[in-house]
């Protein structure tokens, strides 16, 4: 019997069976490496959600350990401080997306720091399923006080550490409650100027007479003045054109030099200042102190809207030096224009996030403080804060005096197309350990020394211990 | 040397302890909900309880001077399904132990009675009608699960006829081929380019043939079908040596597929799903697009043992569980699940070469083909190389019918490795 012909053709046929199994895990081989990657990434691949979704997210806390969002057992988020923190902590929901330390330090608190899935196994030692804490700079008593001090009143406020750019407190009034936004979506999102707007950051205002350190600061940089200068302020200033600036309230400060000018906010010296600097050198000024451009890192503020320089006529640079025509600042770089003096000239950059915590309580992040800007010197930097010292001792800003802590300050009134002036407080207080900065606006509020000076009263008293 | 052998048996129930031992390990770690692991002792009991006949039937094997290496083989694929199983269904795990327990003593009652197995080769015709009525059986009882009408539901228990059909199917054609070895390869009839035996000798192939069409388009049950299929090609050559059959084979299937993608609904869904899933991938193809899915998470090194998402995929357990192992194991565990086979494969194809008796090389062959064509098909559908088809991966897949079929296999081959040493 031919039995090597059917050995032979048992072998043929093992060896066709072995070929289709080869071409298989070809194909396989190019399925798993070099189609992996586009696999994994599809859209309608669901499991790289599936992977965060099984994250138990981290904890959010406040400079001294306060928990400002954490994760309840069912998975569920708490906001313990509710709408008062809402401008620091944001929100995260499946439908809605993230906004705050929710959103941009999404990664480090699903534990994401590193993209690890392509070394396979392995990346589950360092992935815990236990996402890390993210501890703030935030202090919650400071919060609390600056957003019972607006007291439901629209407006913003922002204290700075001037020495480092730690954000001590971010308050955007009205405000919604990070707890129950996702049965409130509807409603929220509906506001064009609602509670979703974080006005610290994305808050664009006329500055008014907050504007007006830093245009004393130009023009005796520029040699526009002198501290000897006597000013003659009969209450109304001819800046051409036909137009005339006024005091507010028709105040007539008599005859000044530059510190009282600052003290008293006499409008009629300062856009004498602002025509005498001009266009160049407005600009320059408004450059050294950064407001051309945004800060980058954990803070997303919205940049100025500056005059458009070099085709401003006289009025026009008189009205910008007090802080009016189309000049639009936020509260968040009004803190920052206060921090240069309070800190020697140099603006510190402003930042969120301390710390980034591992579930074991090994801090993996810690942020360095970084020189954002020398905006100016420090001899102009003593000189003006020296002069927004009597601003709040004897000038406008007297409603900020706490007794047995040196506070500096500048008030503004700024006139506004939507109604009542707003009311501006900016300025530092030299507290036991560190020296802080703040920025509070109330829209529509009013005066500055009388609506807006209070809340930063209450700011430095909350965080005088 | 034989000695060191008896412990490769127990080898795959080692490895899959210490996976389930390793889930136990984080109940709150990994993606795996707390208590979705087998908690109690229970589990632990029942992988001694089936390693202890696995050491049993290993000496039994080596004692017998049986090939000592297939059994082991198997036992690791059958370990790392049992553990793939705790991992992703955990309450079926004891019932797939209890199965495997079930297939060795299928496994040692085929060596026991071999000598009156091995007689049933002598009645080729009796075993022809045996595998037609056990794959007509469905088409008349059948019950539909899982989009396939082949099952067959007594009281609790359902089965798989065509899991045993196949093994009678390799059974008849080992007998019938080569009883008429000569005469099919005598070309008395020549029709154009092809060498053709007289029409009523090749009636039963045309006939087989016939019905895996008919299961596919009557029972929807294309994995089985391509199995049949394939099988009956394979042995014809193997038997023949007869290109002429191969070719007949490939017209017929293609013409077969041709008119049935033309008047089925069904078969066209299937095709148009295979050619182009991204055109419907949350609904008909969802299946295979989320395996694909699995494969590319998965990538060379998978995400790791419980940290993947299989369970996306519908049915992952039963047809679905290389998916699971590529995601999770990765390109790497895939490739040695694959090695395992063809090292099984390439045993059983020794055994064929080993053996003197025609009709036994033809069953040995056939039992080799049949356990790795079945691995192709399956693993083929789910990376979408051919259609996605509903048949089990053999000793990994969940799936009663399809582990006692297995080791009714493995014990044929162990059988027939045995006669070697006799000559």
């Amino acid at each position: 019997m031919a039995d090597w012909r059917m050995k032979r053709q048992i072998l043929r046929t093992a060896s066709f069976l072995l070929m289709l199994v080869g071409l298989l895990t070809v194909y396989i081989v190019y399925l798993s490496a070099w189609e992996a990657d586009d696999l994994a990434a599809n859209p309608l691949n669901m499991r790289s959600a599936a992977a965060r979704a099984d994250i138990r997210r981290g904890s959010i806390l406040d400079a001294r350990g306060r928990v400002l969002a954490q994760t309840r057992q069912d998975g569920s988020r708490s906001y313990p401080m509710g709408a008062a923190m809402a401008a620091v902590t944001g929100y995260n929901g499946e439908k809605i997306g993230s906004a705050g330390v929710e959103g941009h330090a999404n990664r480090e608190l699903l534990g994401l720091s590193e993209n690890l899935s392509r070394i396979g196994p392995i990346s589950q030692l360092f992935q815990s399923d236990q996402g890390n804490d993210v501890k703030l700079t935030i202090e919650a008593d400071a919060q609390q006080a600056a957003y019972d001090g607006l007291d439901g009143r629209r407006g913003a406020v922002v204290v700075l550490d001037a020495a480092t750019g730690a954000v001590l407190a971010m308050v955007s009034s009205p405000s919604y409650d990070p707890n129950d936004i996702e049965s409130n979506w509807k409603l929220l999102s509906k506001q064009a100027d609602g509670a979703l707007l974080n006005r610290a950051v994305q808050g664009l205002y006329p500055p008014g007479s907050t504007i007006k350190p830093m245009i004393a600061d130009a023009a005796l940089t520029n040699a526009a003045t002198n501290e000897r200068e006597i000013f003659d302020c009969n209450g109304s200033l001819d800046v051409g054109g036909g137009q005339t600036i006024r005091e507010s309230h028709g105040e007539v400060h008599g005859r000044v030099d530059l510190r009282k000018a600052l003290t008293e906010s006499c409008n009629v010296t300062f856009g004498t200042l602002g025509m005498r600097l001009g266009d160049e050198k407005l600009k320059k000024a408004f450059e050294r102190f950064g407001f051309d451009r945004e800060i980058g890192g954990d803070i997303v503020m919205t940049r100025s809207h500056l005059p458009s320089f070099g085709t401003l006529g006289s009025g026009d640079q008189a009205q910008t030096a007090i802080g009016q025509s189309s000049l639009l600042v936020t509260p968040m770089h009004m803190a920052l224009l206060a921090a240069a003096y309070a800190n020697g000239g140099v603006i510190m950059k402003p930042y969120l996030v301390q710390q980034v915590i591992t579930p074991g309580g090994t801090v993996i992040h810690e942020t360095v403080p970084q020189k954002w800007l020398t905006a100016t010197t420090p001899e102009m930097a003593a000189r003006l804060d020296s002069y927004m010292e009597d601003v709040v001792t004897k000038g406008t800003g007297k409603a900020a005096q706490v007794s047995g802590i040196r506070v500096t300050g500048k008030t503004g009134t700024a006139e506004n197309a939507a109604g009542k002036d707003h009311a501006w407080f900016i300025g530092s207080a030299e507290l036991r350990n560190r020296r802080i900065v703040f920025a509070v606006i109330v829209e529509n509020g009013g005066g500055g020394g009388t609506q807006a000076a209070p809340i930063a009263r209450k700011v430095i008293l909350s965080l005088q211990n | 040397m034989k000695n060191w052998s008896l412990m490769l048996a127990p080898l795959g129930f080692v490895l899959c302890g210490m996976g389930i031992l390793y889930l136990k390990m984080n109940p709150n770690g990994g993606p795996l909900p707390a208590g979705a692991v087998p908690g109690s002792l229970n589990g632990f009991l029942w992988l001694a309880g089936a390693a202890l006949p696995a050491l049993f039937l290993q000496a039994v094997i080596i004692r017998r001077r049986e090939d000592t290496v297939l059994f082991p083989i198997v036992l690791m694929l059958a370990g790392v399904g049992v553990a793939e199983i705790a991992r992703l269904k955990p309450e079926l795990m004891i019932r797939q132990l209890q199965w495997i327990i079930v297939g060795m003593l299928v496994l040692l009652l085929v060596l026991r009675f071999w000598g009156h197995i091995r007689r049933m080769l002598d009645y080729p015709y009796l075993l022809g009608i045996g595998c037609v009525l056990l794959l007509g059986l469905p088409l008349l009882f059948g019950t539909e699960i899982g989009g396939s009408k082949n099952w067959l539901v007594f009281g609790p228990i359902s089965i798989q006829p065509s899991e045993l059909g196949k093994i009678v199917l390799v059974f008849f054609l080992a007998a019938y081929l080569s009883d008429h070895r000569r005469v099919l390869t005598l070309p008395s009839h020549r029709f154009l380019l092809l060498r053709l035996p007289p029409l009523r000798f090749i009636a039963p192939l045309i006939c087989i043939w016939g019905m895996a069409v008919l299961m596919f388009v009557v029972e929807r049950d294309l994995g089985s079908a391509l199995l049949f299929f394939g099988m009956a090609v394979l042995m014809t050559y193997m038997a023949t040596g007869s290109k002429s059959y191969v070719f007949l084979a490939l017209v017929f299937i293609g013409a077969a597929a041709a008119v049935s993608y033309a008047m089925f609904g069904h078969v066209r869904v299937r095709f148009d799903i295979w050619l182009n899933p991204w055109q419907d991938p949350n609904g008909m193809a969802y299946q295979v697009v989320q395996s694909m899915f699995a494969f590319g998470t998965g990538g060379i090194w998978g995400t790791g043992f419980g940290y993947g998402h299989p369970g996306f995929i519908p049915e992952v357990h039963t047809d679905f569980i290389f998916a699971a192992i590529a995601e999770e194991m990765g390109l790497v565990g895939a490739m040695m699940i694959i090695a395992c086979y063809v090292m099984l494969f390439w045993r059983g194809i020794r055994v064929a070469l080993a053996v003197r008796n025609e009709k036994e090389m033809l069953l040995a062959g056939g039992c080799s083909c049949l356990i790795l064509l079945q691995m192709f098909i399956i693993i083929a559908g789910v990376t979408k190389f051919l259609p996605l088809t509903g048949i089990t991966l053999p000793f990994v897949s969940y799936g009663g019918s399809s582990m006692v079929a297995g080791f009714l296999l493995l014990g044929v081959l162990l059988s027939l490795s045995k006669e070697q040493e006799h000559g």
